[in-house]
């Protein structure tokens, strides 16, 4: 058959587009990977000359190798399998029992987008060192012991930071599973007598086993690419993991190894991709498993009695623990000279003293600069490009489109560091090393699935004759994006721009590696301050950026519910 | 502004197959008439009206419209929707629903370029075409079904297009205000002396509404004809079963008797109208509506195409009684005057009258 000179349903060609994005999205993604390879074998940056084997015998000949692959394998499995755990009760509890407080577990899906992973982590070494966290020394003043009883610097203590943070994306998955499921299922299993206990271990979780399966393996590759667990609880401790061995190779020392760095990240990249099509697949077909029944059947929702109010407790507790505790560590750290219980001699050399340097320092000053102008700008650009890609992916569907759709997840897949290496490579060879640009870009090819699927979900609700009957009163293509898409798309826009705006002011894994004098960004400084154990100015630092992620939420929100309101939009 | 259509064939690809939407269809729309395509779904009526409307392209043929090409395969013309000046009312409506009733009519002026100004007052003379006055500001949202049906015709109608199309814009509103928009979508059409065309699979709404019908089936047109002629002339069994009930009787030709055929059928012998080409032997069907199907008193003699058979099923519908009656191994539809009594079960004879049962090839 003739190949129509249009493209299919549309009447007219849409090719331009569809390839120039096609270009610009595979140029993002595909071009850091294949500098990646490229420069696993070669000699050294910049030269590329003969391809060699030599960085991948360094790298996995290397006798430390497999201690950094058992342990990155028990960090990514043990905090999977806690986070899953973790999630799996919380989504339980909200979905399927009476259980009050449910704006609890609103705040616990929101709020991780306020405090910075790198923040987290610090407030729970602040916490848990052993030699003076502010819970150790409380222990130890309370009971009389002569050692501290928590070491953060540990696996376990990996695990579990690692398990909290990446809580809320299990919780998301696995939340809407629950809830769709189909109680008849399990009153069936209690007709035949079985036991409620039975019928879970029988019936719920077998048939939620794909979302089960989905968030652990959510999980896996999030901590695979993890970086700010590593680094601040990883380094100190000597427990290295895939991402904290690469970033000692280009980081640390006086000759930074990037061929044995790249060569390194592609085994990392490779679990990775591996990992994420799976994922794919697995929410692909829980789709199909998972009973989404449309019938009205309600979740069959369980009576707590008794166990109401301990259950609310721990609740309670996980979101203390994890909203409240850090930013009051932070805030209380901040104020002092070096840490200390809290106590009346903590109180008198309470200052402002941290916040008066940090606000001083020129580097400080700088990287808030430039988080600030990558956060709003790039976020600004990144949605820009998203509007388009999102357009393309649901509107044209041609067999480019779907191309393009996958490069456009494919950046879900990259761990920071190790697209960060492969980014390098490639900037090296551009005037772009060592600039903004050079952070800019790298931060859209990794961050775009986020832009891109609030845009996506929001444009299929968007009946296409919405389009077409603009287009036959006379509007032109652009005239019809402008008037009529984007402002029915104004929802997904904001919630997008939130969420990679938010990132980029916290990007903490690309940015070590991209990140030159000049260019510095605030989670780069606060590492810095880390490593040099500076935790009163890290926590003053902290603070502002805690204070910029909630503003930025804040404020799009409002601006979010107001033209939602403007277009008579909320009730539906 | 009449419209040509000459070879357009649309074809897709689905599941890896090739599917004939449209297969070669020519037509010949008049100006200023109401002209509707009739068919059941996967015709591809809505796939010629979007080769119209230029929101999808033929992959052959050529489109004028008002003697302008607006498509050509073998010219490579395609004009753009937005340059094709029509006017559309989709089967959604389509209303912007972040726009007001005000907002959205002026829109198609407004791309158009004119003055504030004007756009006021052309907005509100068509508001009040379709009785829409002191709507203006309403949120498109805040709207019933009907009301939105009409904002989309204003819509449709305020850049005084050339010709205006619709999509079955009927089929989301209840039957009790179906039948009244149908009814004052006809007298508004009528009035504006507008081209217009129309999709539908709705025999009834075809039928009343429309000046000329054509009638589709797996992308070919079957038939063109004002509706009457549709109706009882219709040329091939699957146009006389879509434009209304009927009954359809296997048969063949005996003789003939001046301008009656005498049919040997499967009830039995039959005299109806003849048909030129129809020579003695050739298999035919016959098409009987059950509306002219006629009670006759059970002693009477010697009538043209006396049936005798039994009361199967029987439905008091109000105006009238609808059923089934066996005659032999046939099962014939029946619609006999509500006065009448019948029970199931009855023996009744009926007839018809010759030029009202419609000869059609087997």
């Amino acid at each position: 058959m003739r190949k129509s000179f249009l493209s299919p349903g549309t009447g007219e060609n849409r090719r331009p587009l569809t390839f120039g994005l096609l270009v610009l999205v595979g140029g993002l993604t595909v071009c850091p990977v294949v500098l990646l390879l490229l420069g696993s074998l070669t000699e050294g940056l910049g030269a590329f000359g003969r391809l060699t084997l030599a960085k991948y015998r360094a790298a996995y000949a290397d006798p430390g190798f497999a201690a950094i692959l058992y342990n990155t394998f028990v960090f990514t499995v043990g905090s999977a399998t806690v986070c899953t755990a973790l999630a799996f009760f919380l989504a339980y509890l909200n979905t399927r029992t009476n259980l009050p407080g449910k704006v609890l577990f609103r705040i616990l899906s929101v709020v991780p987008m306020m405090i910075p992973h790198i923040l987290f982590c610090v407030s729970w070494v602040l916490l848990l060192n052993p030699s003076n966290g502010l819970l150790n020394l409380l222990l130890r003043e309370a009971l009389g012991l002569s050692a501290s009883p928590f070491n953060i610097y540990t696996l376990p203590g990996m695990i579990l930071v690692e398990a909290l943070l990446d809580l809320p994306i299990a919780y998301l998955v696995l939340a809407p599973a629950l809830s769709a499921f189909d109680a008849t299922l399990e009153e069936s299993s209690h007709v035949c007598g079985a036991s409620r206990w039975h019928t879970f271990f029988r019936v719920t979780l077998p048939v939620l086993r794909p979302a089960v399966l989905a968030a652990f393996i959510l999980v896996i590759v999030r901590s695979l690419a993890s970086f700010a667990v590593p680094s601040v609880i990883g380094i100190p401790g000597r427990i290295y993991v895939l991402a904290s061995h690469i970033y000692r190779l280009v980081a640390t020392g006086f000759s930074p190894d990037y061929g044995q760095a790249a060569a390194v990240g592609t085994s990392a990249l490779a679990a990775s991709i591996v990992l994420v099509v799976l994922y794919r697949r697995l929410t692909a077909s829980s789709e199909r498993f998972v009973t989404v029944s449309g019938r009205g059947y309600r979740p069959a929702i369980i009576e707590l009695k008794r166990a109401k109010i301990p259950l609310l407790a721990v609740v309670g507790l996980l979101c203390f623990v994890w909203i409240v505790l850090p930013v009051l560590v932070l805030g209380y750290v901040s104020l002092l000279p070096y840490s200390m219980i809290p106590g009346e001699k903590a109180f008198a050399l309470m200052s402002l003293k941290n916040w008066r340097l940090v606000l001083a320092d020129p580097i400080s000053r700088l990287s808030l600069r430039n988080s600030l102008l990558l956060g709003i700008g790039g976020a600004v650009l990144g949605m820009v490009l998203s509007f388009f890609v999102s357009w393309v992916i649901v509107r044209v569907r041609s067999t480019a489109a779907g191309i393009l759709e996958s490069l456009s997840f494919l950046s879900f897949s990259f761990p920071g560091i190790v697209i960060g290496v492969g980014f390098l490579w490639f900037f090296v060879l551009t005037p772009l090393y060592g600039t903004l640009w050079a952070l800019l870009i790298g931060y859209i090819a990794t961050y775009l699935p986020y832009g891109i699927r609030p845009l996506t979900s929001a444009l299929v609700q968007i009946h296409s004759h919405l389009e077409e009957s603009s287009r036959v009163c006379g509007a032109g293509p652009l005239t019809t994006l402008r008037r009529i898409v984007f402002p029915l798309l104004v929802p997904g826009i904001v919630s997008g721009w939130i969420l990679m705006a938010t990132m980029f002011v916290r990007e903490l894994s690309l940015s070590v590696v991209l990140s030159r004098p000049g260019t510095e960004v605030l989670a780069v400084q606060i590492l810095r301050f880390s490593e040099d154990g500076l935790w009163g100015r890290l926590a003053a630092l902290g603070i502002v950026m805690i204070l910029i992620s909630t503003a930025l939420v804040v404020i799009a929100g409002l601006f979010g519910r107001r033209s939602l309101r403007a277009f008579g939009l909320e009730a539906s | 502004m009449d419209i040509r259509i000459q070879g357009v064939s649309r074809r897709f690809l689905a599941h890896g197959k090739v599917i004939p939407a449209l297969d070669g269809v020519s037509l010949d729309i008049p100006a200023r008439s109401i002209f509707t395509l009739l068919g059941p779904s996967g015709c591809g009526k809505t796939t010629l009206l979007r080769c119209i409307v230029g929101l999808d392209a033929p992959d052959e043929g050529e489109i004028r419209i008002g003697g302008e090409v607006v498509f050509s395969q073998a010219q490579g013309i395609f004009v753009p929707p937005e340059k094709r000046g029509l006017g559309m009312v989709f089967q959604t409506y389509a209303i912007w629903p972040h726009m007001s009733v005000f907002q959205n009519v002026a829109y198609p002026l407004e791309v158009r370029g004119l003055s504030r100004d004007e756009i006021r007052k052309r907005v509100g003379r068509v508001l009040e075409f379709v009785q829409l006055s002191g709507f203006e500001s309403r949120p498109a949202t805040r709207l019933s079904g009907g009301q939105q049906q009409r904002v989309a015709l204003a819509r449709a109608l305020v850049a005084e297009p050339r010709v205006i199309l619709f999509d079955e814009p009927l089929s989301n509103l209840d039957a009790k205000l179906r039948e009244e928009t149908r009814k004052e979508l006809r007298a508004f059409l009528t009035r504006l002396q507008i081209t217009a065309v129309y999709v539908t699979h709705d025999r009834t709404e075809a039928l009343s509404l429309s000046d000329r019908i054509a009638v589709m089936k797996d992308g070919r047109v079957l038939e063109v004809g004002t509706p009457r002629e549709v109706y009882f002339h219709c040329g091939s069994r699957f146009v006389a079963d879509f434009i209304g009930r009927a009954n359809l009787i296997a048969g063949r030709i005996r003789g003939r008797d001046k301008d009656l055929a005498l049919v040997d059928s499967e009830i039995g012998p039959l005299r109806c109208a003849a048909r030129e080409g129809l020579s003695p032997g050739a298999a035919v069907t016959v098409c009987l509506r059950p509306e002219n199907l006629r009670l006759l008193p059970a002693a009477g003699q010697g009538e043209l195409n006396r049936l005798r058979g039994r009361i199967e099923t029987l439905l008091f519908v109000g105006e009238a009684w609808e059923g089934e009656i066996s005659v032999g191994a046939k099962r014939l539809l029946v619609q006999l005057p509500a006065a009448s009594e019948l029970r199931e079960g009855n023996e009744i004879d009926l007839g018809f009258v010759p030029r009202e049962a419609v000869l059609l090839a087997p």
